[in-house]
């Protein structure tokens, strides 16, 4: 017997090439101390080789590496005075990206000028401003300072890069996904909000601890959950702050979550953590709470690439209304991608979008104490 | 990349569109949405950020006013709560068994 179901039509998934330009806005190239040796490094980003080095001033400097006068490597190079010496004939270029001297000539010839990158050494690390239009950054759009990353009573920086192999846009995607913290990282949302406005794009949530997950059991204080804000200021760089609550005091810390493209098919994902000292998590115990964190954002990370690794890139994604706002984020997003002039008001208008956490909640409940009696079940057979 | 439309905004039966809310302090007009009694959405302009008297100090926060009216325009039947114009739709039609038809 033939069944004839009825003829809705099927969904297509659509993904248009991805961008080849690369967002304008700060981006984090890690720490700042490991570029300061007196030697260049060589960074790969936004779809070249960029050379990073210290003048003898002591100002962090970011070049396009390739000489314009035969494309020898500087990041291969010297250091000489404030300037970066060319490994193949020894031109002498300074961090304004112009073409300072030439030893063995009387003359710089003229446009001898590559690109230079605005930088900022903030915090213990190093940003760069892209921008397409060749724009100085708008002092609106500064990365905020974070006062715990010089205070004492605070950890330094535990650090974490890994290299991804997709578009930088499924990150920025996370930040409206509720759903996949509970399915990809064990977490257990109750609460989650977004608000989008000029060049911030912020995530509120609280969660409680998932009894089922294994990953923060074990001996100490009892974990009942967390409270975070992380804010996207501008296409790449954002700051998390985030307590975490246990029964009788809460923890404070500071996640950075940032990335800078290699290309349009790649990206270096970074994260650093700072963790406030207190009376219950004095010196040492403070440092080693960072340290855990961090394997756990790294842990994050894997499980994050794990999916991206086989995902189709979907620009129409199919929504229920338990999900976040993705195609509003992207809206936002697209403000990085196009000239100054071409931002709609749209892309930087202030909106705001509260979740109802009642039934995944009530959902992600059920399959907790599932979990734990299958758990149960198998520990007593 | 093209900006596209959240589908679940579309004016269409059986959603529920963006709906003009206006704040019942400061009169800035704002287009809101509710799928459900728990849930907002919030779409500001410049012109009601403009009229805005009181906006939110740490960024992320709601305008207890506005939230206030936004709550009041959907008890009051102004504002359309999704759960209540089409209490379920999709998945129940989506299942029914093929031979039903």
């Amino acid at each position: 017997m033939i069944h004839v179901t009825e003829t809705d039509e099927i969904r297509l998934i659509e993904a248009e090439e991805v961008p080849t330009r690369f967002a304008r806005g700060w981006h984090c190239l890690g720490l700042s101390g490991g570029f300061k040796d007196g030697k260049p490094h060589t960074i790969n980003a936004f779809g070249t080789k960029l050379v990073v080095f210290q003048g003898e001033d002591g100002k962090l400097n970011v070049l396009d590496a390739y000489c314009r006068h035969m494309g020898g490597d500087l990041s291969q190079g010297t250091v000489k005075g404030n300037e970066i010496a060319c490994p193949f004939h020894d031109w002498r270029w300074g961090g304004d990206g112009r073409c300072k001297k030439i030893p063995y000539s009387r003359r710089v010839p003229l446009r001898a000028r590559t690109s230079a990158w605005p930088t900022l050494d903030q915090d213990g690390m190093l940003f760069v401003w892209n921008d397409p239009e060749g724009n100085p950054p708008p002092p609106e759009q500064a990365i905020p300072v974070i006062p715990g990353a010089t205070r004492d009573d605070w950890t330094d920086w535990v650090w974490n890069e890994t290299i991804v192999h997709t578009n930088v846009r499924e990150v920025i995607d996370n930040v409206v996904d509720m759903a996949h913290f509970f399915y990809i990282h064990q977490s257990f949302p109750t609460y989650f909000k977004n608000v989008f406005e000029g060049h911030v794009a912020t995530q509120v949530m609280k969660g409680k601890s998932r009894p089922d997950s294994g990953q923060r059991g074990g001996k100490g204080p009892k974990l009942l959950g967390n409270s975070s804000v992380a804010s996207y200021f501008g296409p790449s760089f954002m700051i998390d702050e985030l307590t975490y609550h246990y029964e009788g005091f809460d923890l404070e810390s500071v996640l950075l979550n940032c990335h800078y493209p290699i290309d349009e098919n790649s990206f270096v994902l970074m994260s650093g953590i700072i963790a406030q000292r207190s009376d219950v998590l004095p010196g040492d115990a403070a440092d080693q709470m960072a340290k855990t964190m961090s394997k756990f954002i790294l842990a994050g990370f894997d499980q994050d690439v794990e999916i991206w690794k086989h995902k189709a890139r979907i620009d129409n994604p199919l929504l229920c209304e338990e999900d976040g706002p993705v195609y509003q984020l992207r809206r936002w997003y697209e403000q990085f991608y196009v000239d100054v002039a071409d931002i709609d008001p749209e892309m930087t208008a202030r909106f705001e979008h509260e979740l109802d956490t009642t039934r995944p909640v009530e959902a992600w409940q059920a399959e907790v104490e599932e979990n734990l009696a299958r758990r149960e079940a198998a520990g007593s057979a | 990349m093209s900006v596209r439309q959240d589908e679940r905004l579309a004016p269409a039966a059986p959603g529920v569109p963006m709906t003009e809310v206006d704040c019942a302090r400061c009169g800035a007009t704002v287009l809101a949405r509710k799928s459900s009694w728990e849930q907002t959405s919030i779409q500001w302009s410049a012109r009601a950020m403009a009229v805005c008297s009181t906006p939110p100090a740490d960024g992320h926060s709601t305008c207890p006013a506005l939230r206030e009216s936004i709550a009041r325009a959907a008890a009051e039947g102004r504002l359309p709560v999704l759960d209540e114009v089409a209490p379920s739709y999709g998945a129940e039609v989506a299942d029914r068994p093929a031979h039903d038809h």
